[in-house]
């Protein structure tokens, strides 16, 4: 009876641990700073997942700020002060995003935050950077609620957004594919305003949404919705499932043979979640910001410069993941040294006015800061698997690109009220 | 009759599931049920099983470049039944060397054995990472058992009929041994009263060594058979840990047809809210556990305790 009782008691523990397994540590701090007659460095907060749903794109999105940061570490830094990464993993939990903000801040006086992958930790951590007045730069969340309601007067957003990916690929499959859609929807917040920004423009163009079928996060059997979406009978099946849930469903797609029909639209396709997949496991018709391929200056160089930096890793070219890290990191330490200071405000107005030429990002058209949703517009790509790779790793077919203005998301504009007062900050 | 044609896919589907759900949770079951061991690493090695099946498929180890590309000549069905039946003894060797590493917690507070599981379990995935990196891997799967079948006007995929079956083989295999065999009866005897056994001139550390082998190997042989559903990724041994510890206490601590009955129900409510309430999918099995436990607090088939007279 006792075994019994303390075997229950060993149970109850066991499931507590497994409760507090994404908690536990321990912190990494690169190193204590100590006064010297050097200026102080300059310490930039890395925030980005290495466990859990996203922590393959995590890894690579830390991988891109760590190549900016180097380029500027090489030529002397940013006025005159070496610039320091300092990484503490997010866990894709957004109370971790919390508290990593939290001491990224106050303990470790990181003058920067840049990074995030999902939504929830995305908008955590621009909570307590918006308390602070400390500049954050979110990479690779495309939730259109971070530019929109969710918004901050010192958060930036570099990836496309849902609405972007849906305006330009949602039209399209529409002429293409039928009117009737079945919408698959990550049930948080990224898969539902991306579901809900496509559902606008699929009635928008007389199309109709036949059923929406919510998918919780960590979804691992997909048969019934796919059992489902037989029943239905959609035309489009547009799928709002991230991280590791569209590895989940890809692969029960394919083995269903489900890939053909009926057409499926997958809003944007992470280069870690596809990378080293074949044409079985990537179908339909998805967006991206970048390709390692596109025929544009400086592009051939970057990925040179990404091989060289990182022999030997699992992922061999760079995708937009990787991309989105250096882009941002990259502008924003280039805010700091066209400001000459690193005070938030400054940099705020600085990236408020940002302009990037076509050339200058890798992409077919220039891109700009929206001043009032302090989101990125920039190029879009739709893109699909590429039957016929000229070489190795060459997985995607670009089939268009869709400048800024025509994937615009003007809902944001309303909905996104940038604070008037933010404290000022500086480190 | 149109919803009950509606209806029936569904519930074939949560059948097959529930039983890859009861296969699941067999080696977890085992170890809690004979060795009063929560292997908190039982997702891990679940993981592993899945990676070493995937080198016993595909080996790239550069050495004996001949021998390898005669062995990457054969067909991949022969292939995938050496990993169906090495990958669970590689991982059940490794499962050996944990429960040499437990021997020290034996007869303490369960606290340790616990922490050292979860401790492993930690070092497995991260290990998992050093070898084979962090990105998502698949696991070929031969062509007669790949693409889907037609059942009415649906396709459903023929490696999940596959799969379950296997399960099914496994139960069946496991229910021989436990039940029908000489060497079953000294393992349900360990699990009743250890002290006995060992009064009886039974080599009680060979019996724990052997238990736990076993049932790390049933974690991988799980892995193998899930990975070509679930997909291959370090962090995968999560995803199975959870439902593996909420059925075998569903069905009952220590009972091999609780777990199966456990797996069969967990399976039929994830699969038929999946069709028709899709947010509560996963919701649905904490919520048939809740009701479960509620009123049988020992789970299905789990024995009476004194205090319950």
């Amino acid at each position: 009876m006792n075994d019994r009782r303390k075997l229950l008691k060993t149970a109850i523990a066991g499931a507590g641990l497994y409760g507090v397994a994404p908690f536990y540590g321990p912190w990494k701090t690169n190193r204590a700073w100590a006064q010297s007659a050097q200026k102080k460095p300059l310490v930039i907060g890395l925030t980005m997942d290495t466990s859990g749903q996203y922590a393959a794109s995590g890894a690579e999105e830390r991988l891109g700020a760590m190549m900016a940061i180097k380029e500027f570490n090489a030529k002397g830094g940013v006025l005159g002060r070496t610039i320091e990464a300092l990484h503490m993993d997010t866990e894709t939990t957004p109370a971790t995003g919390t508290r990593v903000a939290e001491r990224m801040i106050n303990r470790n006086e990181a003058a920067f935050l840049v990074g995030a992958m999902h939504s929830g930790v995305a908008n955590a951590i621009s909570q307590v950077a918006q308390k602070y007045g400390c500049v954050f730069l979110n990479t690779n969340s495309s939730s259109p609620t971070e530019s929109g309601k969710d918004c901050h007067k010192v958060k930036f957003v570099w990836d496309g957004s849902g609405t972007n990916f849906s305006h330009a690929i949602v039209k399209n499959a529409m002429k293409v594919n039928g009117k009737n859609w079945l919408l698959l929807t990550n049930d948080y917040v990224w898969g539902h305003e991306t579901s809900k920004a496509t559902r606008a423009i699929i009635e928008a163009n007389g199309g109709k949404v036949v059923e929406e079928l919510l998918v919780p996060q960590n979804t691992r059997d997909f048969a019934s919705y796919l059992l489902k979406i037989q029943q239905i009978k959609p035309d489009v099946v547009a799928t709002a499932v991230g991280g590791d849930d569209i590895k989940a469903l890809r692969q029960q797609v394919v083995q269903s043979k489900m890939n053909m029909k009926p057409a499926w639209i997958n809003n944007q396709q992470d280069w870690p979640d596809v990378y080293g997949l074949g044409p079985e496991a990537i179908f339909g018709v998805f967006g991206t910001n970048w390709y390692w391929r596109l025929d544009l200056p400086g592009v051939k160089e970057f990925v040179a410069a990404y091989q060289k930096q990182y022999p030997g890793l699992g992922i061999q070219t760079p995708g937009n993941v990787y991309y989105n890290g250096y882009m941002a990191t990259r502008e924003l330490l280039r805010a700091v040294e066209r400001a000459g200071t690193t005070n938030n405000l400054a940099i705020i107005k600085e990236l408020e006015g940002l302009k990037v030429s076509a050339r200058d990002r890798m992409q077919h058209f220039d891109a700009y800061m929206n001043p009032v949703t302090h989101h990125l517009q920039q190029t879009i790509y739709m893109a699909s698997y590429n039957d016929h790779p000229a070489e190795k790793d060459d997985i995607f077919k670009i089939l268009a690109q869709v400048p800024p203005q025509e994937v615009e998301d003007k809902a944001s504009i309303t909905t996104c009220k940038l604070e008037a007062a933010t404290p000022s900050y500086e480190q | 009759m149109t919803w009950l044609a509606q209806l029936l896919p569904h519930l074939v589907n949560g059948v097959s599931l529930g039983l890859l759900f009861a296969l699941l949770a067999l080696g977890f079951m085992l170890i809690v049920g004979v060795m009063e061991t929560i292997n908190l690493a039982h997702g891990s090695l679940f993981a592993l099983g899945m990676y070493v099946a995937i080198f016993l498929i595909t080996p790239q180890l550069g050495w004996f470049p001949e021998t390898q590309a005669a062995y990457l000549a054969l067909p991949l069905g022969t292939r995938y039944a050496i990993a169906l039946l090495c990958a669970p003894v590689l991982v059940g060797i490794f499962g050996m060397a944990l429960e040499l590493c437990m021997r020290r917690t034996y007869g303490r507070d369960p606290l340790y054995g616990l922490l050292l599981t979860f401790g492993a379990a930690l070092v497995i995935e991260e290990l998992i990472r050093v070898v084979w990196g962090s990105g998502e891997k698949q696991l070929p799967v031969p062509a007669d058992l790949s693409g889907a079948v037609l059942i009415g006007d649906l396709l459903y995929s023929r490696y999940r009929f596959f799969a379950a079956g296997f399960a099914c083989l496994m139960i069946g295999l496991l229910w021989f041994f436990l039940e029908k065999t000489p060497y079953g009866s000294i393992v349900k005897a360990g699990a009743h009263d250890s002290e006995m056994v060992r009064a009886l001139g039974i080599n009680l550390s060979r019996l724990r060594l052997f238990v736990f082998a076993l049932g790390v190997g049933l974690a991988a042989i799980a892995g193998v058979v899930m990975a070509p559903i679930w997909g291959v990724r370090p962090g995968v041994g999560v995803d199975a840990v959870v439902p593996a510890f909420l059925i075998i206490v569903l069905g009952g601590v220590g009972s091999l047809w609780g777990a199966v009955l456990a797996g069969l129900l967990v399976g039929l409510a994830v699969g038929l809210t999946g069709a028709y309430a899709s947010e509560w999918s996963l919701l649905s099995m904490y919520l048939l556990f809740i009701a479960v436990v509620t009123f049988r607090s020992r789970g299905l088939f789990g024995k009476k305790s004194v205090l319950d007279t």
